[in-house]
C-alpha cells in the first residue's frame, strides 16, 4: 500500500508526481505555493491586476491539463513561469500591444533616443530605502513601452538569453539587443531624474 | 562618442553573450575608452538594481477562493471535453450507419427507375447485358455502376467507413 503524501511538507517534485496521477489535492498545494510568483509575473507584464489574475488562473488550468508533459527538465515553478509568460505574450499580441519589429523602425526614425541620454553616474539610488527603490523601479518599468518592458523582464527577471527572448517575442536578436539597451538606459535616466527632483 | 554597434557589444559583454575572444576585445576597448567605460558602468548598475529589486506582488485573493475558481474551471473544461468526445463518437457512429444505408437506398432507386424506364428512353439506362452493377456485400464501402452502351462507369465510395 502506498504511503499517504503529507502535502504541506512534501517537495514540489513529489507533489507534481502525485498531481500527474490526477491527485488534485497535490496540485492545489502547488498552486498555493507558487500562485503569488505566477500572478506577480503576469502583473509585471500586463500592468493590470484584473487581467493578471485571470491569466494566472488560466495558466494553472493549462498546467493541470498539460501536467503529463512536464518531464522535470526545469523546476516546476520555472515551467509554470514559462506558461504564464506565453499566455501574457499571446494576450499582448491579441491586444496589439506587442509589435514584432515595427518599433525598431520607430526607434531609427527618432534617431536612437537612448543614445542622446547622458550617462548616469554615480548611483542615483544610493541611500534609498529598499521598498522605495522597488517602488521606483516598478514605476519606471511602467513608463516603458510594452516591447521594452517585456524584453527587460524576460532578460533581467527571468534570465533568458537573447536568443530565447527573440524566439518568444518573434523578433530578431538585434531587435532584442536594441530594445534591452534602450530599456536599461531609460530606467537609468528615470531613476536619475527622480533623484535630481529630490535634491531640489 | 562610441557608435551604436559598440554600445550593443558592451551590453552583450555585460550579459555574457560574447565568445571569449570577442569579450576580451570589448574588455580591452572599455578599459581604454572613458565613454565606453562609463556607459558600461551605467548598464552594469542598472542590471544589478533590476535583478535585486523586483517589486513583490501578492495575489489579493484567499487560497480557498482562488483554488475554487481554478477547480471549477478545470471541471468545466473536462466536462466540456467529455461531452464533445461523446458527441463526436455518436456522430461518427451515425455516419458509419447512415452512409452505407443511404448508398443502398440510392442504388435501389436507380435499379427501380432503370427497370421502369420505357424502352428507347435515352435519358435513362435500362439494365441488360451491357450494364453491370457491382455491390460487394462483404465490402460495402464502395459500389460501382458500369454501362458499356453509355460508355460510363460510376463508382460510389463511402469515405466514412473505417
Amino acid at each position: 500500500m502506498s504511503r499517504k503524501l503529507d502535502y504541506p511538507s512534501a517537495a514540489d517534485d513529489a507533489l507534481v508526481k502525485a498531481a500527474q496521477k490526477a491527485d488534485m489535492q497535490a496540485f492545489e498545494e502547488l498552486v498555493a505555493r507558487h500562485r503569488d510568483k505566477i500572478y506577480a509575473r503576469a502583473v509585471s507584464m500586463m500592468r493590470n491586476e484584473e487581467e493578471a489574475a485571470d491569466l494566472s488562473q488560466e495558466a494553472w488550468v493549462k498546467a493541470w491539463q498539460r501536467l503529463k508533459q512536464f518531464q522535470g527538465e526545469a523546476s516546476f515553478v520555472t515551467w509554470m513561469t514559462r506558461i504564464i509568460i506565453n499566455l501574457c505574450l499571446d494576450q499582448l499580441r491579441k491586444q496589439k500591444r506587442l509589435r514584432a519589429e515595427s518599433i525598431e523602425q520607430l526607434d531609427e526614425e527618432l534617431g536612437g533616443v537612448e543614445r542622446q541620454m547622458p550617462v548616469v553616474t554615480p548611483n542615483p539610488t544610493e541611500r534609498m530605502e529598499r521598498g522605495e527603490l522597488r517602488q521606483r523601479i516598478d514605476e519606471a518599468l511602467g513608463k516603458l513601452s510594452c516591447e521594452h518592458r517585456t524584453v527587460l523582464i524576460l532578460h533581467e527577471f527571468e534570465e533568458l538569453e537573447y536568443k530565447e527572448i527573440a524566439k518568444r517575442m518573434q523578433c530578431s536578436i538585434g531587435t532584442v539587443m536594441s530594445r534591452l539597451f534602450y530599456a536599461r538606459r531609460k530606467i537609468a535616466a528615470l531613476l536619475a531624474g527622480w533623484k535630481r527632483e529630490e535634491l531640489r | 562618442m562610441i557608435n551604436h554597434e559598440t554600445e550593443l557589444r558592451l551590453q552583450a559583454y555585460l550579459d555574457g553573450e560574447l565568445s571569449p575572444g570577442e569579450a576580451k576585445a570589448v574588455e580591452d576597448f572599455s578599459n581604454s575608452d572613458a565613454d565606453a567605460r562609463s556607459l558600461f558602468e551605467e548598464l552594469k548598475l542598472t542590471k544589478s538594481l533590476l535583478a535585486e529589486n523586483e517589486l513583490e506582488v501578492r495575489l489579493p485573493e484567499s487560497r480557498g477562493f482562488y483554488w475554487s475558481k481554478i477547480q471549477r474551471q478545470i471541471e468545466r473544461e473536462e466536462k466540456g471535453q467529455a461531452s464533445e468526445q461523446a458527441e463526436t463518437a455518436a456522430t461518427s457512429w451515425w455516419l458509419r450507419f447512415l452512409a452505407p444505408a443511404a448508398a443502398l437506398v440510392a442504388l435501389a432507386v436507380l435499379v427501380v427507375v432503370a427497370l421502369r424506364a420505357p424502352k428507347g428512353a435515352e435519358a435513362l439506362v435500362a439494365l441488360d447485358d451491357s450494364h453491370e452493377i457491382e455491390t460487394p456485400l462483404e465490402e460495402t464501402s464502395s459500389f460501382s455502376f458500369q454501362s458499356e452502351a453509355a460508355g460510363m462507369t460510376v463508382v460510389w465510395v463511402d469515405s466514412h467507413r473505417e
